[in-house]
């Protein structure tokens, strides 16, 4: 999602623009993390808050950088015991002409996978779903977490890697 | 196989043979599967423009606690500033002479600080201080007001043609373009003119015509006539008492084949317009043509 973004961050306007170009995915961003859309939703209010504050100092490019990394930073110390549980929203049931044995060993699939995808480490949890679920390319996901394009696809590569094995029992 | 292989696979980077030999690996159909049920992820519901507003909330309450010591200090300021101009203009007001201006046609009553009347007629002015009252009673006249000053200190009148002192008494002062006439009702009044002083007593009156003296003479009445709306004249050359018609009447006053230096005497209304000009007219046997605002006295 590119926006151009001239002028201030102070205007209201490209305020307003950057938020709604990244808000869903600095949510998103924190929830792959930890699992917690409350803590998810208080990230994009945290982060946003702070870039208004430094509106003056924040110029429109690094505006985006700037929202992750507060985001990012504010649950840096927040231990990171709690078990994650991800949810995801509920996918319009197509209709099917799939036989009931398929679709339960589908659904039977989708839960090992869900369970797989919680016990990964969360940097590669929350790189695999970003570039799954939110399209985001291996050099957005690398700008966001200030890492290099190829510790990204290093994580990718692991987390493809350790879902088979969870999945496969390996 | 490139490092990173799944990474690269996912992002379509791997070669053709690459790709050739990971689909013939046995894990091949696990990662496929896996992409293929991940890709059927989404994430929970976000609605950004609910979390814009409320962002925005938040922010006007951080603001409203940042600032909240504002308003006050500026009503502080404002009010300082507001004092200061307040107790400035005051004492400078307080400096500055009072002035009391009438226009044609126009006539009005002043009370001085010591309670001394002024009547002040028609197109005149008069100022005076109110904080050096109690030092000194001076008023400064331009055109014409009739005094009933309380007993008390010297009371002075000053003109530019000439100035009048009196201690307690009733006066007329008029002082009109080349015309100057002091009458005093009651007591005594001195008249300063040109550095001579005259006295005046009561029931007579000193006249300044183009700088001429004319003898002290008797006047009659008890108080100026115009104070009961009309303007009497003695031996007044008559264009003194057209100008005085102009100012009564706030009528423009033209002439032609006239002679204006002949004297006058007689009386006309202040208020009435028709009766004056007939008035003026009849004992000095001249014509007028009058018409709306503006009067034309012809001879033949």
């Amino acid at each position: 999602m590119k926006t151009k973004n001239t002028g201030n961050v102070c205007e209201e306007q490209v305020f307003d623009a950057i938020f709604k170009a990244n808000s869903k995915t600095v949510f998103n961003y924190i929830y792959y993390k930890f699992g917690n859309e409350e803590k998810a939703y208080d990230a994009v209010q945290e982060a946003f808050l702070k870039l208004w504050e430094n509106c003056g100092k924040v110029a429109p490019d690094n505006a985006k950088s700037y929202v992750y990394t507060v985001a990012n930073n504010l649950y840096l110390n927040v231990i990171k015991a709690e078990k994650v549980r991800l949810k995801y929203a509920d996918k319009t049931l197509k209709s099917t002409n799939e036989s009931p044995e398929f679709l339960m060993e589908e659904e039977e699939f989708r839960q090992k996978l869900d369970r797989a995808l919680d016990r990964l480490p969360e940097n590669q949890r929350s790189t695999f779903l970003l570039n799954r679920i939110d399209g985001k390319k291996y050099a957005e996901i690398a700008e966001m977490e200030g890492v290099s394009v190829k510790a990204i696809e290093k994580r990718m590569h692991l987390a493809l890697k350790a879902l088979r094995e969870e999945i496969e029992g390996i | 196989m490139q490092e990173n292989h799944l990474a690269k696979w996912l992002n379509n980077d791997l070669t053709e043979a690459e790709l050739a030999a990971f689909k013939k690996s046995a894990e091949y159909a696990s990662y496929e599967r896996i992409v293929a049920a991940s890709n059927q992820l989404r994430s929970p519901d976000f609605n950004a423009d609910e979390a814009l507003m409320a962002l925005k909330n938040q922010r006007t309450l951080k603001d409203g606690k940042v600032v909240q010591l504002h308003p006050f200090k500026k009503f502080l300021r404002v009010a300082a500033a507001a004092a200061i101009i307040m107790f400035g203009s005051y004492f400078y007001l307080n400096t500055l002479d009072k002035n009391i201006v009438t226009q044609y046609a126009e006539n009005r009553e002043i009370l001085l600080p010591d309670n001394s009347e002024v009547l002040l007629n028609a197109d005149s002015e008069l100022s005076f201080s109110e904080r050096k009252w109690n030092k000194e009673r001076n008023v400064t006249l331009k055109g014409e007001a009739f005094f009933r000053v309380a007993k008390g200190k010297r009371f002075t009148v000053a003109t530019d043609a000439g100035t009048v002192a009196v201690l307690g008494t009733q006066f007329n002062v008029e002082n009109r373009e080349g015309f100057f006439e002091v009458t005093c009702y009651e007591g005594l009044v001195s008249v300063t003119f040109k550095g001579k002083e005259s006295k005046l007593p009561a029931g007579s009156s000193f006249m300044v015509i183009d700088g001429k003296i004319i003898e002290a003479r008797a006047a009659k009445a008890e108080q100026p006539s115009w104070l009961n709306h009309e303007s009497s004249f003695k031996s007044v050359p008559l264009k003194y008492v057209l100008n005085e018609f102009a100012r009564q009447h706030n009528i423009t006053v033209e002439t032609k084949n006239i002679d204006t230096d002949q004297l006058f005497t007689g009386t006309f209304s202040n208020t009435d317009t028709k009766l004056a000009l007939k008035s003026i007219s009849a004992p000095s046997q001249i014509k007028f043509k009058f018409e709306g605002s503006k009067v034309l006295f012809y001879g033949n």
